[in-house]
């Protein structure tokens, strides 16, 4: 006979995660992909050529690596480049951008959003707008998508 | 302060549309079943990156996709004590009566005020568009509904206590 | 600019035309499936084929031999064969323990292929001396529901999508039915679910939709991250990838050899061009007529803010579908030249696309 126990701990377990045929991310762990070179985009940032800087900031984004203190770093760096534009100008970096890059921009806009700061907040809901009119839909779809995050 | 206010709609508005884009989609974990992925969150790559979209610290909504429902919560704005205890009492009477707003979820997500579940069966029988109006809706009025909430209570509150004192006087 | 046909307020999961375009099977989200006859420009239901136990979710129509298979969520398939009178069900043996999700005639229609969410295929073939359709399973290495189906051309080769952001093309050789297959483009050794390739975008986004074109050289697929990638057996497996600014696609269809035509969650069909090396987008071939905004009377205006509480209808649905389109099929022609499409959508709808028409009526669209 069995006997019959206050135990539940056994609810608990995960029989799913022994199936062969679960599916399992792609690895992917690259640690060529460290971010943008972060004095290059300094450099351009002192010398207010902000267009070259978003396009330096968002080039080589660290999407593979699983490092947290990076992508932070690279957040914080994307964050400080997009507080130097003024709204009239943010037009006309994105239409400098190429299609792979404002996918970049946009994820990184939504992750500006999950730590929000009162002070740069209006001014990322501006970008979020500008960047919509010129990525659409797609370009939001495919933040929610991808599995790489920054 | 207002100025925020349309961009961050706008924003979220988006997000909704972009979200929003469900099948049918019978579970393949359980025979026969057929359950919104996102609550269950049995299998991983049925799953969206969850977003959020903020206005400031105490205002944000989190989405959280799945390939055939979505997950909306909502973090309504409390500046005090008052403003709390009436957005509580106004979220639960709304949530006890969850089964007449269709989407909206019994119990909000941790860190949440309330949470909307839209299942691709809501978006067969309703217009997506107008799904998306109702949740941006909902977010501009729930404010405004607060405040006047809070106002009633402080103008009822002065009367009475002035009422009350007058014996003493 | 496109018939419109109404089949209640149900979305249209599945649809299916015969060979003469006089007949269509489609199931209204249950476990039904209807068949209509066109009498005078009208769509007049026939016959109902109820045997599922839950929705169906994929129906094929088998153009030769005339046999519809039918697949659903209570993991059986029925082919269906029309005795005179009525539809007679041959239930299949598909071995699977998780809804079915598709269903494809090979082009020679001696073989089908089913996707599940078993995270598997089922290639059924009849087998005479029991009198039932038996099915043989390709399993590796997929890793999520089978979302999509497509058959190449030479009857062999078999591509699928699936939810876990791959599109793999196998070999669905049955020794049992058929002569062995010589090399191709994809590959040269082909035992039965041998994987000749396996293909991703990088991004990810279920796959939705695969389609083969009609020399079977290019495969083209449609992803959740609003994506279209084709891969060229003939170019040496170069895959082409278009990330675009819609939301995402459900269903492709080649109207020519380097033509897509795309529908999804944007609720009209896009004309998608493959040449030189790129995706190009080509067109809406759903072009909203312009409202009369600008003349709304003064007096309608203030109508409108008094009983809706706002001065214009900003968020109107202007396509001719009012939901999402769920599947493209072939109406007429090939997918070479193409002559007619035909999309089934959530809101009821299937409308036929005379691609002609399109052309006349579309400024400067020529489909090639």
């Amino acid at each position: 006979m069995s006997v019959n126990t206050g135990a539940k701990l056994f609810r608990k377990v995960d029989v799913d995660q022994f199936d062969e045929e679960r599916f399992v991310e792609d690895a992917g762990d690259d640690s060529s992909a460290v971010g943008p070179n972060e004095s290059e985009v300094n450099n351009l940032l002192a010398q207010n050529r902000n267009a070259e800087a978003l396009k330096a900031v968002l080039n080589n984004p660290p999407v593979n690596t699983k490092d947290q203190a990076i992508k932070d770093r690279c957040a914080s760096l994307v964050l400080r480049v997009l507080s130097a534009f003024k709204v009239s100008e943010m037009e006309g970096a994105i239409n400098g951008l190429e299609q792979p890059a404002q996918d970049v921009l946009m994820k990184y806009l939504y992750r500006g959003f999950e730590s929000p700061k009162e002070a740069v907040q209006s001014n990322l809901l501006a970008w979020h707008e500008k960047l919509f009119a010129v990525g659409g839909y797609g370009c939001i779809v495919r933040v929610l998508t991808d599995r790489k995050t920054v | 302060m207002a100025a925020t206010l349309k961009p961050y709609l706008e924003a979220v508005r988006k997000t909704l549309h972009a979200s929003m884009c469900l099948e049918n989609f019978p579970s393949q974990v359980v025979e026969r079943h057929n359950k919104p992925e996102v609550e269950v969150m049995s299998s991983k790559e049925l799953l969206f990156t969850p977003v959020v979209i903020s206005r400031n610290e105490r205002e944000r909504v989190k989405i959280e996709g799945s390939i055939n429902s979505i997950r909306i919560s909502i973090a309504i704005k409390q500046a005090d004590e008052i403003e709390k205890i009436l957005c509580h009492k106004f979220t639960n009477f709304m949530m006890q009566r969850a089964e007449n707003f269709f989407i909206l979820r019994r119990k909000p997500i941790e860190g949440y005020d309330i949470s909307f579940l839209v299942t691709n069966f809501h978006l067969e029988q309703m217009l997506k568009h107008k799904l998306v109006d109702f949740v941006i809706h909902f977010m501009e009025e729930i404010d405004k509904e607060v405040s006047n909430l809070k106002l009633a209570v402080n103008t009822r509150a002065r009367i009475s206590a002035a009422e009350f004192l007058q014996c003493f006087n | 600019m496109a018939t419109q046909y109404r089949f209640g307020v149900e979305p249209i999961t599945c649809h299916a035309w015969n060979k003469e375009q006089t007949q269509l099977a489609l199931s209204p989200n249950n476990d039904e499936v209807h068949i209509y006859g066109l009498s005078g420009g009208q769509w007049v239901k026939q016959h109902t084929l109820s045997e599922h136990t839950q929705r169906v979710t994929g129906i094929d129509w088998a153009p030769k031999s005339n046999r519809i298979v039918t697949c659903g969520v209570d993991r059986n398939a029925y082919v269906w064969t029309f005795n005179g009178t009525k539809w007679e069900p041959v239930l299949v043996i598909l071995r699977i323990n998780r809804a079915a999700t598709c269903v494809k005639w090979s082009p020679e229609e001696n073989k089908f292929a089913i996707g599940s969410g078993a995270r598997l295929i089922s290639v059924c073939y009849y087998e005479s001396e029991n009198n039932w359709w038996v099915s043989k399973h390709i399993k590796k290495p997929i890793r999520s529901t089978v979302t999509c189906l497509d058959w190449h051309p030479n009857n062999y080769l078999l591509a699928c999508g699936s939810s876990d952001f791959k599109t793999r093309v196998y070999s669905a050789y049955v020794k049992e039915i058929e002569s062995k297959p010589s090399a191709n483009e994809w590959g040269s050794k082909l035992p039965f679910a041998a994987m000749l390739g396996e293909y991703s975008n990088g991004g990810g986004g279920w796959v939705h939709a695969v389609c083969f074109s009609s020399s079977g050289t290019k495969l083209a697929w449609v992803g959740h991250d609003s994506s279209i990638s084709i891969v060229d057996a003939a170019n040496g497996f170069n895959i082409l990838t278009a990330k675009t600014s819609y939301l995402p696609f459900t269903s492709c269809l080649w109207v020519t050899e380097n033509s897509l035509v795309v529908g999804g969650y944007d609720n009209l069909p896009l004309l998608f061009n493959c040449s030189q090396g790129a995706i190009n987008f080509v067109n809406k071939l759903d072009i909203p007529k312009k409202s009369g905004g600008g003349s709304m009377s003064a007096m309608k205006r203030f109508q409108q803010m008094d009983t809706r509480g706002r001065d214009s209808e900003d968020s109107k649905v202007v396509t001719l579908h009012q939901n999402a389109i769920r599947q493209l099929t072939l109406h007429s022609g090939s997918k070479s030249s193409c002559a007619k499409f035909a999309s089934g959508g959530n809101d009821g709808q299937i409308l036929v696309w005379d691609i002609r028409t399109l052309e006349s009526q579309i400024a400067g669209l020529t489909i090639s």
